[in-house]
């Protein structure tokens, strides 16, 4: 089965966008890769009237570099962020997670902010996000808003965009001196959402951990710090001492695939690991 | 044969490779034709109930639908097995699989179709749903069919060769092991699809994706009841079929009947989902395996059985039972044998044949056990094998005619290559290595109906233009069927592969080939190929010897040339030969059919198993164990498949690969399973992963690297000596893997698939001490008929049984 009837439109501009997204209201859907709308349409899971391809929209694109943040576009391309040299060098933890999301085809088309404003609580983009502490740029009729990615995600593929928003990007703070970061995780297959997965981002000084933002997925229903975890790294040399406060901080939800007290255990062994490998 | 060949055994492009790869192939679902309508089918929402009532009247008045058909648009019973006659095109008072059609719509297209199914008002009556086999046998009422042995047990089998218990009884140690398989589907690319079209005289065309073509078309006739000769079924080359496409399908007929009533052509495309709920895959099956062996490793008896959950409906359902059972013994040599086999219905969607139809549960837990007792015996499992391989030219227990078997070279050639006695209980923690065998038929001896015709006909069509066409039942289904009988083709004329053009898989142009199932193609369409290129040859060769001044004998032919064999400067093209050919006998053509040998077994249910030659592999797998994560991955695999004779080494290497593929996902991954809705949505047992993005099988990224080998024996039954290897190489892959990962970290895993939380569950159990072991813990009491006593060969028997056991006598119907 293919999609059910929709009308379409390509606005020009973010001002365009929105004023489509206004006069259509609930019918009206953002189109962006459409790697994951056009799929849910096709299984009719979603059955949109209206599809407003933002796609030809210049200024939700690029990657741009500033003194105090690196600004990623919405529309900016999964291959963009694997293949970019100031990803590679100011954000080695979106680097990192890169190929870690869906297959090259996907890659090819999948959008940054099409991601964020889905909110799959497995997708890793959204977890880069939360450790590093990003700011999510939104814009409505009202116009701009800023959103920290701490409260952007609200629960299962539900995010803090309102009705009518539009997300137009993201901004990064470079890291500090010192930082270092580190992404794991476990899928069955390649190219599969994680099972379980951590992205993690802190300060590694004289073999201790410091300041650490330690960022679960695919274990909740959104992607979420593990704060008493972070809490008991701090000045810690080694990670074990600090996995049973994940049995607080995480509440594993069972899926298809895994039962909660699996996700729970498999999220320890992953956050040792993987933290590990920045003590290394 | 003593001539070298042109064609069989060189690495070539198949004769459809270049359609296949620029996108040229005709699929079901690409036919159109003018005026054609589109149908959709309505699936019952509930695993089992009765229907109250239908209301079609708000779809009907639909603007753009031209017609809706339910139960009672269709009075006649089908089944594909004679014996099983117990299926409705549209359920007309009972459902009883999630899944299950009720009604249908046909409309000016696809979405106004599905848009009117929304618009039928049915009313059900839940009825108790049955979901698992232990809880059909505690649970007699409600029967979800009013035939079969009894309560829901659909079928019971029972037979013994030789005194098993005494041959236990005289072991030095006797295993028992419980094994489960779970079921999975067979996931082909193509979802089926087909088109049926009435033409001016009111006879029925139907294009579908299937695999067996002559089936569909005695079994559709007898379902519309119209005489045969107006139906015309064609199969298109199928995008993968793996034994998804063998039954007879419910949408097959639907779309024929509104064909014939609408007088326009009607198409229907299934969905991904609603193949996951037609199914008619692997059974799931439990297994219990007695086996006596001396100590030096001689197996004394064995004793199997199995329990399977067959799903709602019969299908091949018998024929499988069967199969979990017969294949045993052609492997090893087992003296005595005893088999009880029982399959039940539950309200879930109907298992059926998946490549390797019943052997590789069975073969899983043979294989799994057989590293047990070698761990136990002290003895390397490799050796174990070679010391029991069965011989050639021998009869089993269960008296299947042996031919050749190339299995003990597969094992050495697998234990030589992965460097098994270097690595095996030598790896470090975590890394294993696990070593596996299997058989396989090369093609069922039986039809599915009982009748003494040819299985595989083929006829060709030359003429002076130098063609050369060949005719023939036999089904593309991605396997290389064209190619293989283009080759043999070919090879007899002397002729290029790329010039012989294959018609086939067409009711209504090619003579009958029982289809694409058994992998039985090479063997039988390949043989009745040969005959009927030798015919034609013959004649070529009479009119060129004239005009050469020899004898036919003295006449050569190859890469497209006919010449004096004694004196090869004296030659013409073939198409000069042909020319002088048609002079001299006018219009030529040729036909050969072929007819498996009769096997030895007299005594009834003999008929399953036979086969005029079977096929052998050995694998080697190596794992890595995860031991915090319990996941599994597989970096290596070799295998070694005795095929006889490869006639196109590429597409047989391909097989092989393919099949250590879908072998891994069955170890690993693929499961098809239910769960309950909660009772306020119905209860019902649903799919818990209907889609292909959440039924795990790997991708090309998860294969590991594959050593293919082919053990080339040729075996005189069969064409220039090949075998089959559609099928076979997946037999071992599965057990290998289990036996792997006991290798890497100790713990049996008795239960496919093999998953993480399954691995971690038995390393907990062995750091507490306590049997390391995941798997069932027992097998239900189960009630197995008397079994029909068969003296095996080496027992003074004759192939007959010597009791009648006390039941209802199996019926005569030959089941493939
Ligand atoms: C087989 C497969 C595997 C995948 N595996 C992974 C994986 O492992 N990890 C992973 O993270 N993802 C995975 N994906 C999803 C993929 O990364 C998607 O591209 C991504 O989730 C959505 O991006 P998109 O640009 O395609 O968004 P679309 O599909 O176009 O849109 C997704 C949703 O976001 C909304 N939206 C998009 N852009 C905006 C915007 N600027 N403002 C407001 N709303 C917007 C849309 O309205 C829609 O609701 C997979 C997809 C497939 C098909």
């Amino acid at each position: 089965m293919k999609a059910p009837r929709f009308a379409y439109a390509r606005p020009a501009s973010i001002a365009e966008a929105l004023a489509l997204l206004q006069k259509h209201g609930d019918d009206a859907r953002v189109l962006a890769g459409g790697q994951s709308l056009v799929p849910m349409m096709n299984f009719r899971v979603a059955a949109p009237k209206v599809l407003v391809d933002i796609n030809r929209i210049g200024s939700l694109t690029g990657i741009k570099v500033t003194k105090s943040f690196v600004r990623i576009g919405a529309l900016v391309r999964h291959v963009e962020l694997e293949r970019s040299a100031d990803v590679a060098k100011h954000l080695p933890l979106v680097a990192a997670a890169m190929p870690h999301v869906a297959h090259p085809a996907i890659r090819n088309r999948g959008t940054f902010g099409g991601s964020c404003a889905l909110g799959d609580p497995a997708a890793e983009l959204p977890a880069c996000t939360l450790a590093l502490g990003a700011t999510f740029v939104v814009a409505g009729k009202k116009g701009e808003r800023r959103i920290a990615a701490q409260d952007f995600f609200k629960g299962l593929y539900a995010t803090a965009l309102k009705p009518g928003e539009l997300l137009v990007a993201a901004e990064f703070p470079l890291p500090k001196p010192g930082y270092a970061s580190a992404f794991g995780e476990l899928a069955r297959r390649h190219g599969d959402y994680a099972m379980v997965g951590v992205a993690a981002h802190g300060l590694r000084k004289v073999g201790k951990f410091s300041d650490m933002r330690v960022a679960f997925f695919g274990v909740g229903d959104r992607p979420q710090r593990a704060s008493g975890f972070e809490r008991a790294l701090e000045g810690q040399p080694a990670v074990d001492g600090a996995l049973a406060k994940l049995d607080a901080d995480l509440e594993p939800r069972a899926d298809l695939h895994a039962s909660a007290a699996m996700k729970l255990h498999l999220a320890k062994v992953l956050a040792d690991r993987v933290l590990g490998g920045l003590a290394a | 044969m003593t001539k070298r060949f042109d064609v069989i055994g060189k690495p070539r492009r198949r004769v459809d490779g270049r359609a296949k790869v620029t996108g040229l192939t005709r699929f079901a679902d690409d036919v159109v034709l003018p005026r054609m309508l589109h149908c959709k089918l309505l699936r019952s929402p509930h695993p089992h109930a009765t229907i109250e009532s239908i209301d079609v009247s708000r779809a009907q008045a639909r603007p753009g639908v031209h017609l809706v058909l339910t139960g009672k648009d269709f009075p006649v019973t089908f089944g594909i097995l004679p014996v099983t006659q117990d299926e409705y095109p549209l359920a007309p008072e009972r459902v009883r699989y999630v899944g299950d059609p009720v009604a249908a719509v046909v409309a000016r297209d696809e979405q106004t179709a599905f848009e009117a199914l929304g618009f039928i008002e049915v009313e059900y009556r839940p009825l108790k749903t049955i979901s698992d086999p232990e809880e059909a046998l505690a649970t007699p009422e409600p029967r979800i069919h009013s035939y079969g042995e009894q309560g829901n047990i659909h079928r019971l089998q029972a037979f013994e060769f030789g005194d098993v218990n005494e041959a236990l009884a005289k072991a030095d140690h006797v295993f028992e092991d419980v094994f489960f398989y779970q079921g999975n589907t067979h996931l082909p690319i193509e979802q089926h699809a087909s088109v049926a079209a009435v033409d001016g005289e009111g006879k029925l065309t139907l294009w579908s994706s299937t695999q067996v073509p002559h089936y569909i078309h005695r079994a559709l006739a007898n379902a519309l009841q119209i005489p045969p000769a107006h139906v015309r079924v064609i199969a298109c080359p199928n995008g993968g079929g793996f034994g998804g496409k063998c039954d007879l399908h419910n949408h097959e007929i639907v779309v024929s009947k509104a064909a014939i009533l609408l007088g326009r052509p009607v198409k229907i495309c299934l969905t991904r989902e609603e193949v996951f709920y037609m199914h008619r895959g692997r059974h799931p099956v439990l297994m219990k395996m007695r086996t006596g062996v001396t100590k030096d490793g001689k197996i004394t008896g064995m004793h199997t059985q199995t329990l399977l959950d067959g799903g709602a409906y019969g299908g091949y359902g018998a024929a499988s039972t069967f199969y979990t059972g017969v294949l045993q013994t052609v492997a090893y040599h087992i003296p005595r044998y005893k088999f009880d086999a029982c399959r039940i219905f539950t309200n879930k969607p109907p298992c059926g044949p998946k490549r390797g139809h019943g052997t590789p549960q069975p073969r899983f837990g043979q294989e799994v056990q057989l590293d047990k007792i070698a761990e136990k015996l002290e003895i390397d499992p490799a050796e174990l094998r070679l010391s029991i391989v069965a011989k050639p030219d021998s009869l089993t227990a269960n008296w299947l005619k042996i031919g050749t078997i190339g299995l003990a070279e597969c094992i050495r050639k697998v234990v030589a290559s992965s460097d098994w006695k270097n690595r095996f209980r030598k790896l470090p923690e975590g890394r294993g290595v696990g070593l596996a065998c299997g058989a396989y038929l090369c093609g069922a001896g039986l039809p599915i109906y009982w009748n003494k015709m040819p299985q595989s006909g083929v006829q060709l069509l030359i003429d002076r233009s130098g063609q050369v066409t060949v005719f023939c039942g036999a089904t593309e289904i991605g396997q290389g069927s064209d190619d293989v009988l283009a080759a043999i083709v070919a090879e007899v004329l002397g002729v290029d592969p790329y010039d012989v053009r294959c018609v086939t898989g067409d009711t209504g142009l090619t003579p009958v080939d029982l289809g694409s199932y058994s992998s039985r193609v090479t063997v039988m369409m390949g043989n009745a190929a040969i005959q009927a290129a030798e015919l034609l040859r013959d004649l070529i060769a009479r009119a060129a010897a004239e005009h050469m001044e020899t004898v036919p004998e003295n006449v050569g032919f190859a890469l497209g040339r006919v010449f004096r064999a004694d004196d090869p400067g004296k030659l013409m093209s073939f198409r000069e030969a042909i020319v002088l050919a048609e002079e001299k006998f006018g219009t030529l053509g040729s036909v050969g059919s072929y007819s498996p040998p009769r096997s030895p077994g007299r005594y009834k249910g003999a008929g399953v198993g036979p086969s005029p030659a079977y096929s052998y592999t050995a694998c080697v797998v190596e794992a890595e164990v995860d031991r915090k994560t319990g996941w599994i991955t597989v970096p290596k695999v070799w295998i070694a498949h005795d095929i006889g004779r490869a006639v196109n080494p590429v597409s047989a290497r391909g097989q092989v690969e393919g099949s250590v593929y879908m072998g891994l996902g069955e170890a690993l991954m693929e499961e098809q399973v239910f769960r309950r809705l909660p009772p306020k949505l119905s209860n019902a047992l649903v799919h818990k992963i209907p889609s292909l993005l959440e039924y795990k099988s790997l991708t090309s990224l998860d294969m590991p690297e594959v050593f293919t080998e082919l053990v080339e024996d040729p075996d005189p039954n069969c064409p220039f000596g090949a075998k089959e290897v559609g099928q076979g190489p997946l037999l071992p892959v599965m057990p290998a893997v289990a036996n792997a990962v006991y290798d890497a970290i100790g713990v049996r895993i008795d239960e496919l698939p093999i998953t993480p939380d399954k691995v971690l569950a038995a390393l907990e159990k062995k750091a507490k001490g306590e049997t390391p072991r995941v798997g069932p813990e027992s097998f239900p009491d189960v009630p197995y008929p008397e079994p029909m006593l068969v003296p095996p060969p080496w027992e003074g028997g004759d192939g007959n049984s010597v009791n009648t056991p006390r039941r209802r006598p199996l019926k005569k119907e030959a089941l493939a």
